[in-house]
């Protein structure tokens, strides 16, 4: 009896210990996927793409931050001289309006444009092994894949050059947490040279058309490559490429101005509809999926329109202000009366979006752009006759009034040049190019034109403070954001900016 | 022994158990009694080898142990080789050589009694005094490129913001140094200033400027101003020598007098208060030793310029302030250059036509102000530089189209009433108006519902009438009620537009005479005891007010109604400017022959 006892002891403790290898000790997210079971088909790599878009529109779930785009619009806004603090500006953005920006600023945060970088990494990292997984997957389909995230983290890391100066460059996927996170910062033209790089494969794998047209609008194609192509090349100087990547943009047909006689259809053709016929890359904003615009331009105003716009940028007739205006100024990008930013947030006329419809796109380039940077390279390759040429169009189907009719000589560069600027201002008000705009033409040829900088100070600075801002400005290190004192503490391999010392 | 041994095992465990815990529990728990680990100001000092000469200042002084208590301070941190190079300025060996007092005083005035981060700075003073007394004035310089901020235009911050347990610190890269010269000193110092200074000792004015600084029982500070022409610009203006503005100032022959003219003139170059630049660029209008007379500045791009204005609409040049070398800190003041030589000007009172609606805020909204077809639209509480009032918080003063006014518009206030539901003490600053007496005229568009019991008050003081917007102007045109222009002007009336339109309700009422007595903007507040009622006080709307020296015609010019065209008009306006002349009208009111 003794020994039957123990022997079914024993095979019952054999038992469960051979059993217990079993997978319910085994433990996988239940709202998630691991990545040894994802990377297996095509559709997985079509949804790590479309999580890349995904991740320009709104934070992922869980991440209290601003959106790309507020990010976008604030780099590329708050420090151009065209945006005035609204009743809720906050502490931080007022300070960089001011040019007073601190490390501990929470605006310096870089983390959103990583976390997209990072996205782009992974498919460019883990997508090429899935054709072992799934012959369906063609060569020309996975270059394509390839080709949006190569662009996609090019744009991210010239916006970070052009924001920051120097800044890390992370090329790999970061999987684990064994990586190695102190990567110390690249040189501004390290930077730039590698997003020239990354361009030029991407334009190799790219995609001509999707087939319709909101992907068409809101991916990556050939010419939105090109266009950010020639982007980079007019801040590396490099104003011959610059010059050739236009033209690839403009001899393929596919764009054209949007052109009417109704300042209302032109505006909800180009704005409130989105995805017209001169839209290049658009954020693809949807009513599903809304932009931060109603509440940071309308609900509770963190921005407005610096007062002087419809006098300085715009122009206006005294004898006939509705009939006779620049279809851009006025009921377009601007309440001239309040100073209310409406291009994202309105139908022309004024007819508010509402909250659950305010899904106007965030316009990352359009051919307007293209047309200008056109412009810009030939003013600096000398061809002055040209790029007059170009600009006078532009004015013509946007109604610009001839009082802003800057009329520069055909050799007078620097005219011409200041020429562009203006124009650039007027159409492409609050798109978050302004700043970029007057920092790139100021630093080019060894900053011969830092006075544009001071200009800009002088006329926007607050009185008590313009001494300082103008000596500040002086330093080009301060063109450039700070990195973040959190940045500083986790990566000691950093090096801040000197000029926050 | 034996019967310890005897015990059952069990109980020797347990005794051998007890005796090890015994010894074991002598080890003492750590807690941690602090939340925060941060330093307080002195600690981090003796943490950080780079700035031990300060630390020892502190030590020496006794303050080492104040900079660790708990508070809100702001140090200005030099390094060690910014003591060393202090040093050798002042001629020590070590610290132990310096003067007890005057490491106290560079201590003291290296600390604040508050935080201020670098993002509080401006182009002038911190607005914190350190515990010394005296001032720091920040501001930024670029030196080979590179751009650092700057405290009292010496030393360079290095390291900005360390925030620590009991305040902030910013490391400096030069010692600041006590101002220890009086004004008179700093200006006598200077050789460019020799006349100047001549001219301070001739009238007296040298010894006034060399008083050290005393605090009247308010604590305020006996600080000046002193705006120093150099040599170069007296040669300019013609003056070589102190002879020459002798004779051409000095009526009196007596310098010293006050009253003489080139006292006049020194005195007239002397602010009371400490007015760095940036207090120059943000403040339009000072009062100068000169009794009663203002020096008005503006800050035009980047210049500011001293009594840049506009008299009888022409403009006066004014003269610039040289920035480079002005913001000279005193122990008593603060020293500025200017390049032109201002005087006191002698001007006789001259009318001023104010029209309210010419307001910078109005007049950004291009689309719509003083346009034919623009919407009325309005500024809430703090959106005007030059108007202010109490009452609602999101209520508006509106800038309205109205082409029977004045320029073609009125202002108006969203419900003119008392309490928190309407507009209450509207207070305009004025247009610069010289010194002299004046007749104050209000002109608005008259309306049933309009307050009937405005006060008016200058510069705070009310006014002899009370305005009565629901007053509606005499017709002249009617025979038996209509009363001629200069009895309606004895009532206290005129009809100040040409020609007179019935329908358009526009009438004007003197609303007293006062006396002006320094040149420069002032205050005008109008105050309803209107209630909350509604329709008792919800169509105020004014014009345009009139400050007409008591001895000129207080009727003509008169004015021509709608938005200002500058086109001649040989029936009224022959010469456009708006205004009409007596002998302009040709035809009376109403295209009769009144006149």
């Amino acid at each position: 009896m003794q020994t039957k006892i123990k022997t079914i002891l024993a095979i019952f403790v054999l038992f469960v210990s051979a059993s217990s290898c079993d997978d319910y000790l085994d433990l996988r997210p239940q709202d998630g996927i691991v990545r040894d079971e994802f990377w297996k088909t095509k559709e997985d790599i079509q949804a790590a793409v479309i999580g890349i878009y995904s991740s320009l529109l709104n934070s992922p779930p869980g991440v209290d931050d601003f959106s790309m785009t507020q990010y976008l619009f604030m780099h590329g806004e708050l420090r151009g001289g065209m945006v005035v603090e609204g009743v809720f500006a906050t502490e931080d953005e007022r300070d960089i309006l001011e040019t007073n920006v601190l490390p501990s600023n929470a605006l310096t945060d870089w983390s959103i444009f990583y976390r997209t970088i990072n996205y782009c990494n992974t498919v460019i990292d883990l997508a090429p092994a899935v054709k072992n997984e799934d012959p369906t997957l063609t060569q020309d389909q996975l270059n394509h894949f390839v080709s949006e995230a190569l662009a996609i983290r090019a744009y991210m890391y010239f916006t970070l050059a052009r924001t920051f100066k120097d800044v890390p460059l992370k090329l790999t996927a970061t999987l684990s947490d064994k990586d190695n996170f102190q990567i110390p910062v690249s040189k501004q033209a390290d930077v730039f040279a590698q997003v020239i790089k990354d361009l030029k494969l991407a334009e190799e794998y790219a995609v001509e058309d999707y087939g319709n047209n909101a992907s068409n609008k809101g991916r990556i194609t050939k010419y939105t490559i090109n266009t950010m192509q020639a982007d980079v090349y007019l801040w590396t100087e490099s104003y011959q490429e610059a010059l050739d990547a236009t033209k690839k943009v403009i001899n393929s047909g596919k764009y054209k101005l949007v052109e009417s006689n109704n300042s209302a259809t032109w505006f909800n053709t180009i704005y409130s509809n989105g995805n017209s016929s001169e839209g290049i890359f658009e954020f693809q904003y949807t009513s599903a999926n809304t932009g931060p615009f109603y509440s940071i331009f309308f609900q509770r105003p963190q921005f407005k329109a610096y007062s002087l716009m419809m006098d300085e940028v715009y122009g206006y007739d005294v004898n006939d202000p509705i009939g006779r205006r620049d279809v851009r100024g006025n009921y377009a990008s601007l309440f001239g009366a309040t100073g209310e930013i409406i291009k994202f947030t309105r139908f022309d006329g004024g007819e508010l979006k509402q909250l659950q419809d305010s899904n106007t796109h965030w316009f990352v380039y359009r051919y307007s752009d293209v047309l200008l940077m056109q412009a810009e390279a030939l003013a600096r390759l000398g061809q002055g006759k040209d790029a007059i040429t170009i600009i006078t169009d532009l004015r013509l189907k946007r109604w610009a009034l001839d009082e802003t009719d800057m009329s520069p000589g055909e050799g007078d560069t620097n005219g011409i040049i200041d020429f562009i600027l203006a124009e650039r201002a007027r159409e492409f008000a609050f798109e978050g190019k302004r700043w970029y705009d007057v920092l790139r033409i100021a630093r080019a040829n060894n900053y011969e034109r830092k006075q544009l900088l001071i200009d800009l100070a002088i006329a926007t600075a607050p009185v008590d403070k313009q001494q300082s801002i103008i000596a500040k400005l002086k330093d080009p290190n301060s063109h450039y954001l700070p990195i973040n004192t959190n940045e500083l503490f986790t990566n000691k391999a950093l090096v801040q900016n000197p000029f926050y010392k | 022994m034996k019967k310890l041994l005897r015990l059952p095992s069990l109980l020797k465990l347990a005794l051998v158990f007890l005796t090890a815990l015994v010894f074991q529990n002598c080890t003492q728990v750590e807690i941690k009694q602090t939340t925060d680990e941060t330093l307080n100001i002195t600690e981090y000092l003796r943490a950080n080898q780079d700035y031990s000469m300060f630390l020892e200042i502190l030590d020496i002084t006794n303050y080492a142990s104040f900079m660790n208590t708990y508070g809100t301070y702001t140090m200005f941190l030099p390094t060690n080789e910014a003591v060393k190079q202090y040093l050798k300025d002042v001629g020590a060996n070590s610290l132990k050589d310096v003067p007890l007092a005057d490491l106290q005083n560079i201590a003291k005035l290296h600390i604040l009694d508050a935080r201020i981060n670098t993002t509080l700075f401006t182009d002038g003073k911190i607005a914190t005094p350190t515990m010394y007394g005296q001032y720091l004035i920040t501001g930024a310089a670029n030196i080979n490129g590179v751009s650092s901020i700057t405290i009292n235009k010496t030393a360079n911050i290095v390291a900005s913001n360390l925030e620590l347990g009991n305040g902030v610190v910013h490391v400096i890269d030069k010692v600041l140094r006590v101002a220890d010269k009086t004004l008179a000193q700093t200006i006598e110092a200077d050789v460019n200033l020799s006349l100047f200074t001549e001219v301070l000792k001739a009238t007296g004015w040298y010894d006034k400027l060399n008083q050290p600084l005393t605090y009247d029982a308010s604590k305020i500070g006996s600080h000046l101003t002193v705006l120093a022409q150099t040599n170069d610009v007296f040669t300019k203006a013609g003056f070589n020598s102190l002879a020459d503005l002798k004779a051409r100032y000095s009526k009196s022959t007596d310098p010293m007098n006050p009253a003489d003219s080139l006292n006049l003139f020194v005195q007239y170059h002397v602010v009371p208060q400490l007015n760095y630049l940036a207090d120059l660029a943000t403040t339009p209008v000072f009062v100068t030793k000169a009794p009663l007379e203002v020096i008005s500045s503006k800050l035009i791009k980047d210049v500011i310029y001293l009594n840049r204005d506009v008299f009888n609409g022409i403009l006066e040049e004014g003269v610039p302030i040289l920035r480079a070398p002005s913001d000279v800190t005193t122990s008593n003041g603060v020293l500025h250059y200017v390049d032109g030589h201002f005087t006191i000007k002698k001007r006789l009172p001259s009318p001023v036509y104010f029209d309210v609606c010419d307001q910078p805020e109005f007049a950004a909204n291009v689309a719509n102000y003083r346009k034919s077809t623009g919407a009325s639209f309005g500024i809430p509480p703090g959106g005007f530089a030059d108007i202010t009032w109490t009452g609602s918080k999101t209520y508006t003063l509106d800038w309205n189209n109205y082409g029977g006014a004045v320029n073609g518009d009125l202002i108006r206030a969203t419900r003119f009433r008392t309490g928190s539901g309407g507009l209450n003490d509207i207070e305009y600053k004025t247009p610069v108006i010289i010194k002299g007496r004046y007749k104050i005229w209000v002109s608005y568009r008259a309306h049933a519902s309009g307050s009937s019991n405005t006060k008016v008050f200058f510069n705070g003081e009310q006014t002899s009438r009370i305005l009565n917007m629901k007053e509606f102007p005499n017709d002249p045109s009617v025979v038996a009620t209509g009363i001629v222009d200069r009895v309606y002007e004895s009532q206290g009336y005129k009809r100040h537009i040409f020609p007179f339109v019935k329908g358009d309700a526009m009438v004007s009422r003197l609303v007293g005479i006062v006396e002006v007595t320094t040149t420069g903007r002032h205050l005008i507040k109008f105050n309803t005891d209107a209630g909350t009622s509604s329709g008792s006080a919800d169509a105020d709307r004014i014009d345009l007010i009139e400050f007409r020296p008591v001895d000129i015609d207080q009727i003509w010019p008169k004015f021509k109604k709608g938005i200002k065209t500058g086109i001649k008009d040989p029936n009224g306006d022959a010469n456009g400017d708006g205004l009409i002349q007596r002998e302009e009208a040709t035809k009376g009111d109403n295209s009769n022959s009144g006149y």
